[in-house]
């Protein structure tokens, strides 16, 4: 597992459950195909680290905003599928708007005139 | 994280395990897509995944609540830690237990009585009502209330709701032989306005039923309509026979109202504290009401109007007193003034002191038993250290270590907690049992949880406070040093040394003070015990009587009735002497007046009040009351107008002059005078605290009531003399009751019920005082002499003789003893002035028992100390030395 630098992760933490739970928009999905959504949406650029995704599902689910059941995946194999709920559905929306607010707010102090 | 996960964290833990797993599988499958051999993709997959037992410990905790959890841990590795030392642990919990136990009883006995609102409506509002008449001062500081006066002050004040004067009796229900005596109080109709109650069923008085002819009403209390009328629902318009007259039952009480009765301080006789069962109205009659100076007879209580304070109604009701005053008759003129208090205050009256006193005692106590388990666990802390220190070379953080530190301090405080409230539980029903009875109208209290909670706190405080010790100790402690070695490690407690015998130095000085002001209060009960009474209460039966009413209207009936008796008596023949009295010795005293010296023409107010008594010939033989001159009252006198009095009466009223032959009246310049004929002994028949005032005994035939009392003196005493007594008094009249029979030994002893009551107390508290000193000092000397096995046997070996290390030993653990004791001495009288009031003819600074509270700790001290000696000097020097 590839050494990552530290400012990845705490980036990701605060962001992980939001993009678990916009990556549930498309369909119910299990831990894996969650995952693999977000690097490859992310152009592999983020990496989701297992320490961190089994527990945010579960902190999810406690929230009640995804909920959970096994099912077979598209290989055939037994695994858990996680799906947003509605409250989950309001959820994400709370966070998108204050995503978008957020990287306004530091795109307008990280400016788009050149450092140099 | 949530509850349901908590209680299923297992659960949850394979489901997280299973998931996993798929994860495993589904990206092994997509490697193996990739083209990957079977075991390069299953080995990518999991470099991929990571560490997952860390994934599922990080969701273990996630579902766990942290503080249930360690708390659980910390519990069991308390219990386990303290059952492997028994000994230790029964000490701690038992100390705390007593402490926490005595205290909360305590607690809630004086909260009870001191400070609990009276369980009435606006309890705030109550006050007694009573009088001073100036003259009166010297034997009546202040008087029970006066009808006359009643009646103006009801018909005028403004600052007063409702109020009402009580009576109370003890009369026969019923008809027949034996009759049940009840306790009847008769009251105005304002009582129930007052006290802010009416019957649960039926009517309270109307304003009518006052007058003398339409007062043959009665409500019930509930306990006797229960008992006696068997709940019955139809009681209402049922008639009841009192006294031998007929009363129509109009209502019965709430199960809830208890009257509180203040009534008559001096009358201490078995049925103060009885319940009152029967309510009946008090109708005064025209010619009572008329009389501007009549009797002072009357328990009065109030109800102030809403904001209205003492003051204010004290200012009014003492102008009204001032207008009843100026229109006194000349020969009538007294100092007239009220006194209205709170009802409470009266209520406790002279058991607040003691009760504050024993509250201090009882927190003594707790100190002591604070103080000892601070201790104990002190010379526990220091055996921990070594295991602390192992923690800490293991990486137990500085937290952990104060925590494992705590947990058993803890759980010994809550198990002591518990255990003691437990004792206050059974401690409170006894206690009440052996409680003053004038206090009894409280009812049964129950464990105050403000009091239980105080004394929890209390001894929380200590056992955490000791518990941080040893985890404070750690904190500075290089786990490397404290490893090295149990021999660097002696030096190093020398501070928590010096604690402890600071802490044994204050146990012994609290100790000493309880053990100084029992045995103040314990050489005042001898005192007063043996103090010379002037009469012999040795092998004399008493029994009081009360007559029925109705049947003894007339003074003939009754002087008849008595007479009869003592002559069925004087037939028994184990009877010596017997004899008719009003009032038994130490029984208090209701008949107060003044006695005129022929010639005497002063107003009556001004002339000096006597006690009065009525008596049969033979009553002062039966008690041995001495003659100093003159001699007794004879059969042959009957008729006559003569009478004894006291010697104080005699050099008060004839001073100088021989009393006998002196003649006086009862006050009155007209009536027909009497003669004395005898001067008896200044004795204690009033109060045995106080020599008696002036005493004045008049015959029988001039004056008897329906209730008196007879004393017999007989040869053999004993239980089969009461039934012999008892036939001797229904074989005149199977109407009377006998509430009571028993000795004049007794009957004094009763008159002290409440010091000796107080005194058991303190007596226990002092005790269990000791007790916890002893073993302090014997913790202290005992871990010392361990400390210094080596030192010891080194002297043993150099050919000290066995004496000079008894002597260091007990130098070094009676160092604190001593300076403990002066101050606890120091203290006590430091607090003369507050239990000198309670003490009789004993000084606050008595040298004695001074003397003997010091040497009763000294020699626990030194008994304490002796067991380690002992041990010290056993010691082979050999052995002592290879421990090194």
């Amino acid at each position: 597992m590839p050494k990552k630098d530290q400012s990845d992760i705490e980036m990701l933490r605060g962001t992980l459950d939001m993009m678990i739970l916009r990556t549930l928009v498309g369909g119910d999905a299990h831990g894996h195909t969650i995952a693999k959504i977000i690097e490859r949406g992310s152009e592999d650029v983020l990496e989701v680290e297992q320490g961190s995704l089994y527990p945010a599902l579960h902190r999810l689910e406690d929230r009640g905003w995804v909920s959970s059941y096994w099912g077979a995946s598209e290989n055939n194999r037994k695994a858990k599928f996680y799906r947003l709920t509605v409250a989950g559905k309001k959820q994400l929306l709370r966070e998108r708007d204050r995503w978008r607010q957020m990287t306004r707010a530091i795109g307008l102090v990280m400016g788009e005139e050149s450092l140099g | 994280m949530s509850w349901h996960r908590f209680f299923r964290r297992r659960q949850a833990d394979a489901e997280v395990q299973n998931e996993i797993e798929s994860y495993l599988e589904e990206e092994a499958a997509e490697n193996l897509a990739r083209g990957m051999t079977p075991e390069e993709a299953r080995r990518r997959a999991r470099i991929k995944l990571g560490n997952a037992q860390q994934v599922r410990e990080r969701l273990w905790r996630q579902n766990s609540v942290v503080v249930v959890e360690s708390a659980w841990r910390d519990l069991k590795c308390a219990m386990r830690t303290l059952t492997r030392t028994p000994g230790f642990t029964a000490t701690a919990v038992l100390t705390l237990a007593v402490g926490i136990g005595a205290t909360t009883a305590i607690f809630t006995l004086v909260y009870d009585v001191l400070l609990r609102p009276l369980p009435f409506d606006h309890p705030g509002q109550l006050v007694m009502m009573q009088e001073v008449v100036a003259e009166f001062k010297d034997i009546y500081p202040t008087l029970p209330m006066n009808a006359n006066h009643f009646d103006m002050w009801q018909r005028n004040s403004k600052t007063i709701q409702a109020m009402t004067v009580m009576a109370e009796g003890s009369v026969p229900l019923g008809l027949g032989t034996h009759p049940l005596q009840v306790k009847m109080v008769s009251a105005t109709p304002g009582f129930f306005a007052v006290f802010g109650v009416s019957p649960q069923l039926g009517r309270p008085f109307t304003a009518q039923e006052d007058v003398p002819g339409h007062d043959q009403v009665a409500v019930l209390m509930n306990d006797l309509w229960r008992t006696q009328f068997n709940s019955d629902p139809r009681i209402l318009g049922k008639t009841i026979r009192l006294n031998g007259f007929e009363y129509t039952v109009i209502g019965v009480m709430p199960a809830s109202f208890r009257l509180p009765y203040a009534g008559d301080e001096f009358h201490t006789g078995s049925d103060v504290g009885r319940p009152t069962q029967v309510l009946v109205p008090m109708a005064f009659s025209k010619d009572l009401l008329a009389e501007d100076m009549g009797d002072f007879n009357y328990y009065g209580v109030a109800r102030l109007k809403p904001g209205v304070t003492l003051v204010q109604a004290n200012a009014e009701i003492n102008a009204l007193e001032h207008r009843i005053q100026v229109a006194l008759p000349a020969d009538e003129k007294g100092t007239l003034s009220a006194a209205l208090t709170p009802l409470q205050t009266e209520l406790v009256g002279n058991n607040r002191k003691p009760l504050l006193i024993l509250l201090v005692a009882v927190a003594g106590l707790l100190l002591v038993g604070c103080m000892n388990i601070t201790n104990l666990l002190l010379s526990r802390a220091v055996g921990q250290r070594q295991q602390l220190a192992v923690a800490a070379a293991l990486g137990a953080k500085r937290g952990d270590l104060i925590r494992m530190a705590m947990r058993e301090t803890a759980m010994l405080a809550v198990a002591g907690g518990g255990l003691g409230l437990l004792l206050a539980m059974g401690l409170i029903p006894v206690m009440h049992r052996y409680m003053p009875q004038s206090l009894s109208y409280l009812g049964t209290p129950h464990v105050d949880w403000v009091g239980a909670g105080c004394a929890l706190l209390l001894a929380l405080a200590a056992t955490l406070v000791a518990g941080l010790a040893p985890g404070w100790m750690a904190r500075r402690m290089n786990p490397v040093e404290a490893m090295r070695g149990e021999a660097r490690m002696s030096g190093s407690g020398r501070n928590s040394k010096k604690l402890r015998r600071a802490l044994v130095g204050l146990e012994v000085a609290v100790s000493v003070t309880l053990v100084l002001m029992t045995g103040l209060l314990m050489a005042s009960l001898i005192r007063l015990m043996n103090i010379d009474r002037g009469f012999d209460a040795e092998q004399v039966m008493t029994a009081r009587i009360d007559l029925p009413a109705k049947a003894y209207d007339n003074h003939t009936a009754r002087e008849g009735f008595y007479k009869r008796v003592l002559e069925a008596l004087g037939r028994l023949p184990g009877v010596q002497s017997a004899g008719v009295v009003s009032e038994l010795p130490l029984n208090g005293d209701a008949w107060g007046d003044s006695a005129r010296v022929i010639g005497n023409t002063q107003p009556y107010m001004e002339l000096p009040s006597e006690h009065f008594r009525w008596i049969s010939p033979g009553y002062m033989e039966t008690i041995r009351l001495p003659l100093t001159e003159g001699r007794y009252l004879s059969a042959s006198d009957e008729g006559k107008n003569v009478a004894l009095v006291s010697e104080n009466t005699a050099k008060t009223l004839w001073p100088g002059k021989d009393a006998v032959g002196q003649q006086f009246t009862r006050g009155g310049t007209t009536e027909k005078p009497f003669t004395v004929i005898g001067v008896v002994k200044d004795a204690r028949t009033v109060t045995l605290a106080k020599r008696d005032p002036m005493m004045v005994y008049m015959p029988y035939w001039f004056r008897a009531d329906i209730g008196g009392a007879l004393a017999v003196r007989t040869r053999m005493g004993g239980a089969t003399m009461a039934d012999e007594v008892r036939k001797a008094i229904w074989s005149v009249d199977a109407d009377a009751s006998v509430p009571e029979v028993r000795t004049l030994g007794g009957v004094v002893a009763d008159s002290v019920a409440n010091r000796q009551f107080e005194m058991d107390l303190l007596l226990l508290f002092a005790a269990s005082a000791l007790l916890l000193a002893g073993l302090g000092v014997y913790g202290v000397v005992t871990y010392s002499v361990v400390q210094r096995q080596q030192e010891i046997g080194l002297r043993l070996a150099l050919g000290a003789d066995k004496g000079s290390i008894y002597t260091l030993v007990l130098r070094d653990g009676l160092m604190p003893v001593a300076l403990g004791s002066v101050a606890g001495v120091v203290a006590a009288f430091a607090m003369a002035r507050v239990i000198g009031s309670l003490l009789f003819e004993v000084s606050p600074y008595d040298p004695v028992v001074s003397g003997m509270a010091i040497g009763v700790l000294m020699a626990v001290g030194v008994l304490a100390c002796l067991l380690p000696a002992r041990r010290a000097v056993a010691v082979d020097p050999m052995q002592a030395l290879r421990t090194e």
